[in-house]
């Protein structure tokens, strides 16, 4: 056995050292046609299954490896972010929630996919186009930092069968806003009369998590008139009485609702899911819920409700009887700057974004999010016939054949920040549980938003 | 042929008095290890050297960087939610880790006494602190549910009492986290406590009992003073561990509702990974240093005590 001295165990440290640096550009070129890709797992099976479809299809298309991971919605986020700040980041990433994709644009952190968004853009919606052309901070421009490939509106979805346990019928249900939420406090009041105490009118989520809190309120403001809450050049337009007047609407209606107990009390502490499943479990008789992931977590395990007692239905019109606008989202992929293989990601993000490669993945995600191209919903029966699916015709009507208005943090990152903050929920709960006026709370809400729209200086 | 000690002029003189003094430091630095012995008992230290600078130095350092811009303090003190962040923290600590250590000095006494069936009931006490936090933390959360928890339909069931949405209001919200935290850690504190009133020789109480010194005098006078010292390090460390508790909060009221119940530890994470701002979530984690060092410092002072006046 040799001695152990310190110069041999200095010169064998060094040795080790040295012996690694050398290998490493091996082992890198070794990858250099991998492709690192983290995606988000779906609400169904058949979500994961049409991805791996598609990366099998990719691989053998490109000679490219996919190297992904499936990851659930909610660490995403933080994956994200830690990978965004440490710098060791994969080479592609589903944008989630998509407010992530302008955020980290602000920030200079994602490589410019125009190339990409090129490929397809006359094609797109010119919203979904758009929506992903956001500012850069740091070079001060705008440029296409995302690449949309999949949209989504949030419609209305009813226990049919509550409705009729209740002696109402599902066609009783007023096609305009106050009337239509009203239609739901008797039903609920019946129910409960019938021993089911613990079976309110909806599932508005009134809690400062997650996104469907600001998604329920943002249509509430819509409804009432605050749809131009952010002008189109990204400045707060909260000065404008009628979107303040429709802001104070919303918070007063939505307070009262929850007072009244038309909303589950624990509705204040719900995220994301937490709505789906009352709704599942019939806490509720409606909800308001993006994408169709409530009906279709019911597709297996309850499935004779789902084909015959759960009625999805978009917004109803404005007071006014004018046609409501809804919201529509859209997905991104974006590719974080420090990717090894930016080539290889761009190249896997052209080909999702295919039209004919985009709908396969889609439809084999059973139509839970939407093409962003509209003539691929307007020639195919598959999205349209309710023989073939009762839930999804309602659902496209709502995206493809009414108004709808972009997700506002397309204008400016300072929505996103809004978004996640809350102010307009924290508003809510100062009038319920702070006994706060509703003015005073919205005008608090709103000198919030103000102070974070002054971080957010777009010069371009 | 000459003796090389008689020819070479010793190491001392060849190096010089400098020379020398630094041998001394080398000396004192490698203890009474010998050549390899020295060269082995490096590459021992190397792993943990390695380990403690990538895991504890590197990480520390890294973190005060992502904190050290003023201007992430002027956003932290113009959020509304940190002022009562703040406020609840401060609660938390100053209510819940009292109460704790109160009752744990309370019980440990009880758990003194002779008898089968206090040693039985100490091992169904400690349960709590055995059992795994998270799932514990999130079956109290949906016990405390207002609609279909375990504990208000057990209420009305039992005895018709609609009780109240434990987790809807701030103030039933944030008592519910801080006595769901007393429960978890009050055994562990009582045993530590209890090992410490075990170590109080029985001469001493016996002694007081023969000049008439019994029950809560005894306690008082014998007791208390011998526990005292423990006890405030005890309390000075809950208060230390609790500063950073993160999961007695976020995973009973979420910081809900309306982030009106969050602590310092669950609202540095809603900055990094809700509001994806990283910075300021360390920053509000740092915030709390300006409590934390202060009690660092009074612990180790503490630790030096080592007598006490009866």
């Amino acid at each position: 056995m040799s001695i152990l001295t310190r110069r041999s165990l200095i010169r064998s440290s060094v040795g080790a050292i040295a012996a690694g640096t050398l290998a490493r550009p091996y082992i890198a070129n070794a990858q250099a046609k991998t492709i690192e890709v983290w995606w988000v797992q779906g609400f169904v099976p058949e979500e994961d299954a049409a991805f791996n479809d598609f990366a099998a299809q990719y691989e053998k298309q490109s000679g490219d490896k996919l190297n992904y991971s499936i990851i659930p919605f909610a660490p995403m986020r933080q994956k994200i972010i830690s990978a965004i700040t440490s710098g060791v980041v994969p080479d592609l990433i589903y944008a989630t929630p998509p407010e992530v994709v302008p955020n980290a644009a602000w920030e200079g952190q994602l490589v410019d996919v125009t190339d990409v968004v090129e490929t397809q853009k006359s094609k797109m919606l010119p919203m979904a186009a758009a929506s992903a052309y956001c500012y850069n901070n740091v070079e001060k421009r705008r440029s296409y930092y995302g690449v949309p490939f999949e949209g989504s509106v949030v419609p209305f979805h009813i226990w049919g069968s509550l409705v009729e346990k209740a002696g109402f019928k599902v066609s009783d249900i007023p096609d305009t806003w106050d009337p239509f939420i009203d239609f739901f406090k008797p039903v609920a009041k019946k129910l409960q009369e019938q021993g089911m105490r613990h079976t309110y009118a909806t599932a508005f989520v009134v809690s400062t998590i997650g996104n469907d809190p600001t998604n329920t309120f943002q249509q509430f403001m819509i409804a009432y008139g605050g749809e131009n809450i952010v002008t189109k050049d990204g400045k707060f337009n909260g000065k404008d009485p009628q979107v303040r007047e429709g802001v104070v609407k919303a918070v007063e209606r939505l307070s009262s609702l929850f007072k009244e107990g038309y909303i589950p009390p624990s509705s204040i502490n719900w995220n994301d899911a937490d709505d789906n499943n009352a709704f599942h479990s019939k806490l509720c008789v409606m909800d308001f819920d993006g994408t169709l992931s409530t009906e279709l977590a019911m597709l297996h395990k309850q499935h004779e409700e789902y084909l015959h007692e759960v009625v999805t239905m978009p917004p109803p019109k404005h007071n006014d009887g004018k046609q409501m606008a809804s919201q529509f989202g859209v997905n991104y992929m974006m590719i974080p700057k420090g990717a090894k293989n930016v080539e290889g990601a761009k190249s896997m993000a052209k080909y999702m974004i295919e039209p004919e490669i985009n709908a396969k993945y889609l439809k084999g995600g059973l139509g839970r999010w939407l093409p962003i191209y509209p003539d691929l919903v307007k020639n195919d029966s598959w999205w349209t016939d309710p023989k073939q699916d009762i839930h999804r015709p309602p659902y496209v009507e709502q995206a493809f054949n009414r108004p709808v208005l972009p997700f506002y943090f397309i204008y400016t990152p300072a929505w996103a920040q809004v978004r996640t903050e809350h102010p307009f929920n924290v508003a809510m709960h100062d009038i319920t549980s702070g006994g706060m006026k509703s003015t005073d709370a919205v005008d608090k809400a709103f000198k919030r938003i103000e102070e974070i729209f002054t971080k957010y200086e777009i010069k371009a | 042929m000459a003796d090389s000690a008689s020819v070479l002029p010793s190491g001392r003189a060849l190096l010089g008095p400098a020379g020398a003094a630094q041998r001394g430091r080398w000396r004192g630095l490698r203890g009474h290890l010998q050549g390899s012995e020295y060269a082995w008992a490096v590459a021992f230290c190397v792993p943990y050297i390695f380990v403690f600078f990538a895991f504890v130095v590197y990480p520390v350092a890294f973190g005060i960087w992502m904190g050290s811009d003023a201007s992430l303090y002027t956003t932290l003190f113009s959020d509304p939610i940190y002022k009562e962040t703040v406020v609840n923290t401060a609660l938390f600590l100053g209510v819940a880790i009292n109460l704790k250590l109160f009752l744990a000095l309370l019980l440990s006494g009880f758990f003194m006494r002779p008898g089968w069936w206090t040693k039985a009931l100490l091992m169904i006490f400690v349960l709590p602190w055995a059992v795994p936090a998270l799932p514990t933390y999130i079956s109290i959360h949906w016990m405390l549910n207002g609609e279909f928890g375990l504990l208000n339909n057990m209420l009305y069931d039992l005895f018709n009492i609609t009780a109240p949405d434990w987790l809807t209001s701030r103030w039933t919200s944030l008592g519910s986290a801080m006595v769901t935290h007393i429960w978890k850690w009050l055994p562990f504190w009582t045993v530590i406590l209890l090992a410490g009133r075990m170590a109080i020789p029985t001469e001493i109480r016996d002694a007081a009992k023969v000049d008439g010194a019994t029950g809560l005098r005894c306690f008082i006078h014998v007791s208390f003073p011998l526990l005292a010292n423990l006890y405030l390090i005890c309390t000075l460390l809950s208060t230390i561990f609790s500063l950073g508790d993160f999961n007695s909060v976020y995973f009973v009221t979420g910081g809900g509702p309306a982030d009106s119940t969050h602590v310092l530890a669950t609202l540095g994470i809603r900055y990094a990974f809700d509001l994806a701002q990283p910075r300021l979530g360390v920053a509000a984690v740092i915030s709390a240093l300006p409590l934390l060092i202060p009690l660092v410092i009074i612990l180790m002072r503490k630790f030096r005590t080592s007598q006490v006046q009866l």
